[in-house]
């Protein structure tokens, strides 16, 4: 009768496994850092993402600050309030194309080539480049409470409504930087990468980000209703307009982190569609 | 008459027919190049009934507000739609002369016995026939979505004339910064420009129904007389709005004003262009 031996994993094997997932790490920072400088070092390319979203929020203020006592309008203490959420996440949504268009440039010059001749890890290469565009949107977000909370745009829910606001900006960045990606590693093409922005242009159009679904009717509601951009607005603006409460945290978090997932996961296959087709 | 004055006569007489001339055969390659690169025209024709539809039907709800000139959103969008559209019209042909510059056709053009002018009054037969596509375009497919013409074809016909007038000024504009810039640098002032002159008017919102700032910019803005001539026939009857030629006289100066400005500046851009 044979007595089965427990199956042992080498210290060896152990060991390389534990240096090649830190070296994969440390390779993950370093390509981090290179797509966070290369956005900072462009003030042109970020400028439009940081000044249209501020003059559409100040225009929109004095163009409908008068809308507020329409029914349904929800309770606010001015316009600007209301459009607090809808200006991080329409700035994120420009800046995180940034990042895309970026990594589509990669691939267009040959540098993504020689990342993948380089022993580098290769998840490491897409997630240093949306490690970029989150910091980007964690700094649009907080550069957008700064300007505009002052002018008559307080949030209910405090420093610590203003902090989670801060982080949900940067997931959403990362949720669209890796949808963006996605079309970048498909298309390798910087031209299809902004081509592909006006989509999300429409979609925010078509979502509450800019009034209240409460005052919509009809199918532009029905629109609204099932667009994502909708959900992710509304949870930030809980936050604003509701408070601190467990509901905003949740709605102002989980909504973007889910659809970050979902993202990050389709930028991933895509890649390695790319790998095997190589 | 001198023998002087009957030589500039004779001379003035010959240059005209070869300016339209010249003006036409570069109008001709404008209105093929939309068929060649339909992808440039193509944002003109799609952003007039995107704003249209969008803005519509996200600000359905303005229109209950008291004094509100009309009770259909779509009738106040459509047309900020069009005189969106126009404006890119014109926009386009300052790409497309950037392109030509880039490309040294321009070079070429400079360097024919074609008189000056002509290089300006082609692309802007071009640019009126880009708008009269984009209305005949735009305004069914707003008849569809529910736009009403409140004062009849007259109505019809002051929506026209302030697209035509927006694509004037928007191409002389757009011509100037070309002849200056020569490269697509001018490409993105062009827009930047052209979309804070259209938001800083009574693009969004009646200046009645204004807060602040904007209604003092607003009120001091041309654009806002074009946007109220372009409008005149679409709001409601009982609106001070509605068409006179109290609410048209505005519009029309704004617009032989701005396009006379932008025309000069384009035509002295290509002078030095030239120089």
């Amino acid at each position: 009768m044979t007595v089965a031996t427990p199956f042992v994993i080498p210290t060896g094997i152990i060991e390389t496994t534990a240096r090649s997932r830190q070296l994969s790490i440390r390779q993950t920072i370093a390509l981090a850092k290179r797509s966070t400088y290369e956005i900072a070092r462009q003030p042109a390319l970020i400028a439009p993402s940081m000044f249209f979203p501020i003059f559409f929020a100040v225009l929109s203020a004095s163009s409908f600050g008068k809308t507020t006592s329409i029914p349904g309008f929800p309770k606010v203490e001015s316009f600007m309030q209301f459009t607090l959420a809808s200006t991080i996440v329409q700035g994120v949504l420009f800046g995180s194309v940034t990042g895309a268009a970026a990594l589509a440039t990669d691939i267009e010059i040959g540098f993504f080539d020689r990342l993948l001749l380089a022993p580098t890890t290769r998840t490491g290469i897409l997630l240093g480049r949306l490690a970029g565009s989150a910091l980007f949107g964690f700094f649009q977000s907080a550069f957008f409470l700064a300007v505009l909370v002052p002018f008559h745009a307080p949030i209910n829910a405090g420093i610590p409504g203003a902090l989670v606001m801060v982080l949900s900006g940067g997931i959403v960045s990362l949720a669209i930087g890796a949808i963006m990606s996605s079309v970048a590693i498909r298309t390798g093409s910087a031209e299809a990468v902004q081509g592909a922005f006006p989509l999300l242009f429409v979609l925010l159009f078509f979502s509450s980000a800019f009034f209240p679904r409460e005052t919509m009717s009809g199918a532009y509601k029905r629109i609204a209703d099932v667009n994502p951009i909708s959900y992710l607005v509304e949870g930030l603006r809980a936050l604003v307009l509701e408070g601190f409460t467990v509901s905003a945290v949740v709605r102002s978090l989980l909504v973007p982190t889910l659809i970050c997932l979902a993202a990050i996961l389709f930028a991933l296959k895509e890649l390695r569609r790319k790998l095997a087709a190589l | 008459m001198s023998t002087q004055q009957n030589t500039a006569v004779l001379a003035t007489s010959i240059a005209m027919p070869t300016t339209m001339r010249s003006a036409r055969g570069l109008a001709q390659r404008g209105i093929r190049n939309i068929r060649r690169l339909p992808s440039a025209f193509f944002p003109a024709m799609a952003m007039p009934v995107f704003t249209m539809i969008a803005f519509a039907g996200t600000f359905a709800a303005i229109t209950r507000l008291p004094g509100f000139p009309t009770d259909r959103s779509v009738n106040w969008f459509m047309p900020l739609g069009i005189c969106f559209g126009a404006a890119f019209s014109g926009i386009g042909l300052g790409f497309s002369t950037i392109r030509d510059i880039e490309t040294r056709f321009y070079d070429r053009l400079l360097m024919s016995p074609a008189p000056r002018r002509s290089l300006i009054i082609g692309p802007l037969l071009t640019a009126w026939v880009r708008v009269a596509s984009l209305c005949a375009f735009v305004i069914p497919m707003g008849m569809l979505l529910g736009v009403r013409f409140t004062s009849g074809l007259l109505g019809l016909f002051t929506l026209v004339v302030a697209a035509v007038g927006v694509s004037t000024i928007s191409l002389g504009w757009g011509l100037g910064l070309a002849f200056r810039f020569r490269d697509m640098r001018g490409a993105a002032v062009m827009q930047l420009t052209m979309f804070v002159v259209l938001y800083l008017s009574s693009a969004q919102m009646p200046l009645p129904l204004m807060r602040g700032w904007l209604h003092n910019v607003a009120r001091m803005n041309p654009t806002t007389n074009i946007l109220r001539l372009a409008r005149e026939g679409l709001v409601l009857k009982t609106s001070p709005d509605y068409m006179s030629w109290s609410n048209t006289w505005g519009g029309l100066l704004a617009i032989a004003g701005m396009a006379t400005l932008t025309l000069v500046f384009a035509r002295r851009g290509l002078n030095k262009l030239d120089k």
